[in-house]
């Protein structure tokens, strides 16, 4: 055992401190998308925030790519600029090169490739991809951050993602129902449940809300529409 | 000074010790790059609401070196150019390095001649790439910018942080302002969605009297920017807040 | 003629005082030398058809690969320097396979010749992370493909030209061969009919005499995609156009 005693001076130890800068910053954020027969819908609130505050009430975060796809992005708000606007580009070139506008599945599978491309420093945002197929379908594509790409018929995806998806998987995928007959959703049922839902998320999670823009995608082209959610 | 290599690879040199803990050989990379971790001079709070015409910014005139209030007149809120006013919290070295940037894109086009000038939301996206590209390299610049202008008549206010995070509104406040101007100013526009120059320079003023009283890094002289759609920029000041501590001596209990 | 040549004929990036690039031009008469290829586009599909030079007995005809699969829905036929093709298939096979991996769809025939001919026309240039090419290509190729449009062909020259036909012949025989086409082509031609006509215009411009060996030919239909002629099946080809001397065997129950 030592005699001697070290004194102890909080002010003056030099213990390792951990410092550092986080590229990434949660902006929060929900999208929700329902796809039917020969439409699709998306719909994305409009809160922009960080932490307890409110960044801006009005932010758009659906970003029409051609006249029959439409991303939406939540997460880390610099990297859905930057993603967004990368995207825009490569649609014009796409355009440029191959002379014809790029198809829902393309663009699909290029930003899964895309995200990956940044697997070790990657665009930390939840994006989801809907459209029309080559056959007027309607699709919805998600993504993780890093490429990962399913396809499915109803997604929720952001910060109320964990909140609303089993809500959708049993309103449109009637999963966990008895005598349910399976047939295709309606485009206003499909409005509704989304409206719904942006409702009931905006009560539960504080990155949810002040309004929703809904982006209904049809033959005919893209409809907006805006909602009001509750401002809190 | 002169001192002798040593006698062998690691070992000592004529006349010192020979150090048995750091035998083992010292390979270092020659690249080292710092790269910034945290602010160093800082300023505080941006204040900046949109009215009918144009927008008024504020933020007041110190740099702090942590909690020491170091430097007591440094201008944060700059004129670009005839449509552009910027402002700057974070890091004041950063916000200079910055500043000299833009003069000297603003001389190149003073330079052409062609009567063809910087735009405020050209300038809001190209701050949006630099910050967005140093954050990339994890080497943030460390600012919260504020972009205030006129394009196309209408007025533009945008800001973007040091991660490259950018929106625009109507009402931008930037730090302490962000939890406490911004909840009075979006109650002022609730009440009244279209204010007229001298409301909003009264909202503006009335936030950085709350401001100083609240914020332990700010100070009571300040600039105010204004940029209007008929008069084009004006930088004031410096200004005084207007402080009231009468009520100071009934607060108790925290 | 010559005297104007001979000043501007060496550097591939020197424009004579005509404006022309010499050695473009030169590399296109290579092609003249090249072994001919045919290709005929249908609303059926594309047949590609091409003589093999079997210039001595001891040669193995099966290891000259004039006609190669860029992918299921392109193929190509080649003509000139087959060396220098080799490169450009190369080319055009990864952009194809990156336009799949990108876009998870098949690439379309027109961007197929645009990517090989950003190759082509990189002679003379060099970067940072290559010298340049000394010399332009010495190939013509003929891409038969199928996409959303339906069956097509293209046509490249060394220059990096590139420009769709419904039937173009390229190599030594082709001015003869191309002249042929231009008589026998009409729109509502079977896919059948153009591997016939193809045959048959191959048979008129060869020295050799036509044969299940000496030819190789492919079709590029919606159903099958790229297929290639076994030998049998360019047999069955050569016997139902009447392209052979041998005395025809005719099967039970079918009629002389």
């Amino acid at each position: 055992m030592s005699l001697v005693v070290k004194p102890n001076f909080p002010d003056y130890q030099t213990a390792p401190v951990q410092r550092g800068f986080n590229p990434y910053a949660d902006n929060g954020g929900s999208v929700v998308a329902i796809a039917g027969d020969d439409f699709v819908i998306i719909g994305a609130d409009t809160r922009l925030s960080a932490g307890f505050s409110i960044y801006t009430r009005e932010q758009n975060k659906l970003f029409p790519l051609s006249s029959t796809t439409v991303l939406g992005c939540s997460g880390c708000w610099c990297d859905t600029l930057t993603l967004t606007r990368i995207l825009k580009s490569r649609m014009q070139m796409y355009q440029q090169e191959h002379n014809k506008t790029m198809s829902t599945t393309a663009c699909a599978q290029m930003l899964s490739t895309m995200l990956y491309y940044k697997r070790f420093f990657p665009y930390y945002i939840s994006n989801v991809l809907v459209g029309l197929d080559n056959d007027g379908k309607g699709v919805v594509y998600s993504y993780d951050p890093i490429g990962h790409c399913e396809k499915r018929t109803h997604r929720a995806g952001g910060s109320a993602g964990a909140l609303l998806q089993p809500l959708l998987d049993n309103q449109i995928g009637k999963k966990n129902m008895l005598n349910v007959k399976e047939e295709p959703v309606s485009q206003q049922r499909a409005l509704s449940i989304i409206k719904d839902v942006f409702i009931s998320a905006a009560e539960r999670d504080i990155y949810t809300g002040d309004s929703i823009l809904i982006n209904i995608i049809t033959k005919d082209g893209i409809k907006e529409e805006t909602f009001q959610l509750r401002k809190d | 000074m002169f001192s002798a290599p040593p006698f062998w690879q690691n070992g000592p040199a004529p006349g010192s010790f020979y150090d048995f803990p750091n035998m083992q050989p010292q390979v270092q990379p020659n690249d080292f790059r710092q790269h910034t971790q945290s602010p160093v001079t800082t300023s505080t709070s941006l204040v900046a609401v949109t009215y009918d015409k144009g927008i008024i910014i504020a933020g007041d005139l110190l740099a702090s070196y942590g909690s020491l209030a170091r430097y007591r007149n440094c201008p944060r809120i700059v004129k670009v150019n005839n449509n552009i006013i910027l402002g700057s919290s974070g890091d004041y070295a950063d916000f200079q390095y910055v500043q000299n940037f833009i003069e000297q894109k603003v001389i190149s086009d003073e330079c052409l001649d062609d009567g063809i000038t910087l735009k405020p939301k050209s300038l809001y996206c190209w701050l949006t790439r630099i910050l967005y590209n140093r954050r990339s390299k994890m080497d943030p610049l460390w600012n919260n910018f504020i972009v205030a202008g006129i394009q196309d008549g209408e007025p533009f206010l945008g800001t973007v942080d040091k991660q490259g995070t950018a929106y625009s509104d109507k009402i931008i406040c930037t730090g302490y302002g962000a939890h406490i101007a911004t909840p009075m100013l979006r109650d002022a526009l609730d009440n009244k969605p279209q204010l007229t120059q001298a409301e909003a320079r009264a909202q503006v003023e009335r936030c950085m009297e709350v401001l100083y009283y609240r914020d332990a890094r700010s100070f009571p002289k300040y600039q105010l920017g204004i940029i209007d759609a008929d008069q084009g920029v004006s930088i004031e000041g410096p200004l005084q807040v207007a402080q009231n501590w009468s009520v100071a001596h009934s607060i108790k209990g925290y | 003629m010559f005297l104007t040549r001979s000043e501007y004929d060496r550097g591939v990036n020197t424009f004579s005082p005509e404006g022309r690039l010499f050695q473009v031009e030169y590399a296109i008469e290579a092609i003249k030398l090249g072994s001919t290829a045919i290709g005929i586009s249908t609303s059926q599909g594309v047949v590609l058809a091409v003589e093999k030079r079997i210039t001595s007995q001891l040669m193995e005809p099966t290891t000259i690969e004039k006609i190669v699969e860029v992918d299921k829905h392109i193929g190509c036929a080649v003509s000139g320097l087959i060396a220098d093709s080799r490169t450009m298939i190369d080319r055009a096979r990864i952009e194809c396979q990156n336009h799949w991996f990108v876009y998870n769809e098949n690439m379309t025939v027109e961007s197929c010749a645009q990517a090989v001919s950003n190759l082509a026309i990189q002679f003379g240039d060099s970067d940072d992370d290559g010298a340049a090419m000394s010399r332009p290509f010495g190939v013509a190729i003929l891409f038969a493909g199928i996409d959303e449009k339906g069956p097509q062909l293209y046509h490249m020259d060394p220059s990096g030209t590139f420009v769709q036909f419904d039937a173009k012949a390229i190599g030594s025989g082709s001015e003869g061969a191309q002249q042929s086409l231009q008589e026998v082509y009409h729109k509502s031609m079977t896919l059948e009919e153009a591997t016939t006509s193809a045959l048959t215009i191959l048979k008129q411009v060869m020295e050799e005499k036509l044969n299940s060996s000496n030819v190789e030919v492919m079709t590029m239909t919606p159903d099958k995609l790229f297929h290639m002629f076994s030998k049998d099946q360019v047999e069955e080809a050569l016997t139902r156009g009447l392209l052979v001397e041998h005395p025809v065997t005719l099967t039970v129950g079918q009629k002389a």
